[in-house]
């Protein structure tokens, strides 16, 4: 319990504690040693220099691995009782007493296992982070008092617990739960979003393919308005061009793109301007798809993109063509069409060459190009009306399926079925 | 090809279950019936379920009730339908439904909805997960990852129920399964090249960090009771989809022995 109460202690004294970690007892004498370095005599000793179970300065947070265990069973225990004795004194401050004094009692016995529940319940989840029960403590102790401020210390304890375990789940969707609470009553929700999108993106940068992290992302995209998808879009585009490996980037960049292209337009801005940024989002996407696609050989996450945007780019140009449509208009989209589909013949033809049979990444590139084509022949109807095309082209994919993924038997099946 | 160290697997498993007062037991002690869950599965599917005590078990199950009827992941902890559907699965391995007092349509109806298919796109779906294949004959679990051997389960039994299965190299994912287990300890390392890290980690180990004029090292805690129970489950389940020889067939759907699926639907 003393180990529990220095901890405990540590945290109500140092509210803005913005990181913790678990040190080995090992490291706490490089850190003594490297805090007499820097002369701040002003510090308080107790949790400094000599002690060895905990080391807090500079917001930090450092915990011994030593103590793990025994302070882990300590935090669990003492929540569980406040938690059994909160939920024994509510039962009671609920049931109509005739005797004032005994509801009072037990209202201010309430508040005091409240406070020990949250007291507790900080503790244990900085050390089990995935403790699911003492989440659901808080949130249900959080709605008797649903101000702005205690939802904001929800949100700054998930991030303390992201700060080391940046996957947890529970942290994450503790988060969403304190959004969508706040989502209706506060005013600064596109500053909260905002802030949100960034703390995924920090965390993004050391916590590669986050699956967890870029999922919190995609969700805030419900509650983005359209200018701040495209503000999103714009905003991340250099991370996406230094992180290619990144999948959960792309699908990210994918969703804001659906999302913009989905958007209805109110009747002020009417439908032309929308269709000019659909167009200019797509054409900017591509573009910059296929510098990368060039840049960074045999790419995964990168061809699958491209997938993605030309199956967006064709069905754009087809439905802004329309039912009502000319067969003018009918055949200059065709045309552009075809010239898209070019450009990507053109594309496939410089990825097939297999340079260099030591480096994986070109084999690699020609599959993904390959495999990327057969793709657009299943998903693209267009594509059968060119029949030129495919007699000179479809030999050359087959080879290069043939020799770089030949299990995918139904690769060549697709292409059969021409 | 290798074989499966069937009883060095199942004494790994049995000593997990002795060390309840290992960290590692401390920090997964809510999700102790998801572990329940792989841990006996897998034991099934080798065929040594008996080497547990079913009251035992049972037990502490049923400890783990709450009113509404629900499982919480240990006893004392919120109910949450995750563990409830391990709890439902554990009591079928041991054919103790009828603990439940429901009849066993309700029950068939929790684990149908629970491991409910959608109406998906097969050709669709199969190819994207016969891309998690790669060159090594592992599966990964999103593009551009690292091949693991706990995706035989999730990418192998969707396949199945898919009927995609044969869109993948089934030989290569074998060996790629075999190679990763540890033969000395019991037990699996994710991937066949991982010597001395044998095990997942729930904490990785990271290196050190420079915040102001402090050094923190962060080191995290390798949890191996949890991932390694978790990752043997993933693998004895992927050879049996896999047909390999001497394993109990497993219904990829149910995510439980088929036997112990049969016995559910026919013995109303």
């Amino acid at each position: 319990m003393d180990l529990l109460n220095q901890l405990e202690t540590i945290l109500e004294s140092d509210p803005l504690i913005d990181e913790v970690g678990l040190i080995h007892p090992s490291q706490f004498v490089t850190l003594s040693n490297e805090c007499g370095e820097s002369g701040n005599s002003s510090v308080d000793d107790a949790f400094g220099p000599t002690d060895t179970k905990f080391w807090n300065r500079d917001h930090k947070l450092g915990i011994s691995t030593e103590v793990l265990l025994p302070l882990c069973k300590a935090a669990k225990s003492a929540f569980m009782d406040a938690m059994k004795q909160y939920k024994m004194h509510s039962n009671l401050s609920d049931d109509k007493h005739e005797d004032e004094n005994i509801v009072i009692d037990s209202l201010l016995s309430c508040q005091s296992f409240e406070h020990e529940v949250m007291k507790h319940s900080r503790a244990l989840l900085l050390l089990s982070c995935d403790f699911g029960t003492a989440w659901n403590a808080r949130k249900l102790l959080v709605l008797k008092k649903p101000q702005l401020s205690v939802f904001t210390d929800e949100l700054f304890l998930s991030t303390l617990v992201l700060s080391y375990s940046p996957k947890s789940e529970q942290a994450w969707s503790h988060r969403r739960w304190v959004i969508k609470m706040i989502a209706g009553n506060c005013l600064n929700l596109q500053q909260i979003v905002a802030k949100e999108s960034e703390l995924v993106k920090k965390i993004a940068e050391r916590s590669k393919m986050n699956y967890r992290a870029w999922n919190h992302r995609c969700w805030l995209v419900s509650y983005m308005t359209r200018e701040q998808m495209l503000h999103e879009l714009k905003r991340s585009r250099d991370w996406a061009g230094l992180h290619v490996a990144d999948n959960s980037c792309f699908h990210y960049r994918r969703l804001l793109i659906l999302r913009i292209i989905e958007s209805k337009p109110n009747k002020q801005d009417g439908n032309f301007s929308y269709d000019v940024e659909k167009y200019q989002v797509l054409k900017e996407e591509l573009e910059l798809n296929e510098v990368l696609i060039k840049r960074y050989i045999g790419r995964e996450a990168l061809w699958l993109h491209r997938r993605f945007l030309s199956l967006c780019w064709i069905r754009h140009l087809t439905t802004m063509c329309g039912i009502s449509c000319h067969s003018e208009q009918k055949t200059s989209v065709d045309n552009e069409i075809n010239i898209f589909l070019d450009k990507e013949f053109c594309l496939l033809d410089s990825c097939s060459l297999i340079q260099d049979t030591e480096f994986e990444d070109f084999k690699a590139q020609a599959m993904y190009s390959a495999v990327y084509f057969v793709w657009l022949i299943k998903k693209i109807p267009q594509f059968r009306k060119i029949e030129m095309h495919e007699k000179l082209k479809v030999g050359n994919l087959k080879n290069i399926l043939h020799k770089t993924c030949s299990e995918r038997s139904f690769l060549l099946d697709i292409l059969e079925e021409r | 090809m290798g074989k499966l160290a069937v009883d060095k697997h199942v004494q790994y498993i049995l000593s997990v279950e002795k060390k309840k007062d290992s960290f590692e037991s401390v920090v997964m002690d809510h999700l102790r019936m998801n572990g329940a869950y792989w841990g006996l599965t897998t034991l099934d599917l080798l065929g040594k379920l008996d080497s547990v005590n079913a009251d035992e078990v049972i037990s502490w199950i049923m400890k783990c009730q709450h009113e509404s009827g629900g499982f919480s992941g240990n006893i004392g902890h919120d109910p949450h339908i995750l563990y409830t559907l391990s709890a439902v699965q554990v009591l079928s391995l041991f054919n103790k439904l009828d603990v439940l007092g429901i009849d066993k349509f309700s029950v068939v109806g929790a684990l149908a909805i629970m491991g409910s298919l959608h109406h998906v796109d097969k050709d669709l779906l199969g190819w994207w997960l016969c891309e998690r294949q790669v060159k090594s004959g592992g599966l990964n679990g999103r593009p551009e990852k690292l091949p693991d051997v706990c995706y035989s389960w999730w990418v192998l039994s969707s396949l199945i129920m898919i009927d995609r299965v044969h869109w993948i190299d089934k030989e290569k994912l074998v060996k790629f399964i075999l190679d990763s287990q540890d033969l000395e300890n019991g037990g699996i390392s994710d991937r066949p090249d991982d010597a001395v890290d044998v095990f997942h980690t729930y904490f990785g180990v990271a290196g050190i960090q420079c915040r102001s004029a402090h050094r923190f090292a962060f080191i995290y805690f390798t949890n191996s009771a949890f991932a390694v129970r978790f990752t043997m489950h993933a693998i004895v389940v992927g050879l049996s989809l896999l047909e390999y020889p001497g394993l109990k067939a497993i219904d990829p759907a149910y995510a439980l022995p088929v036997d112990v699926v049969n016995r559910i639907f026919f013995s109303r």
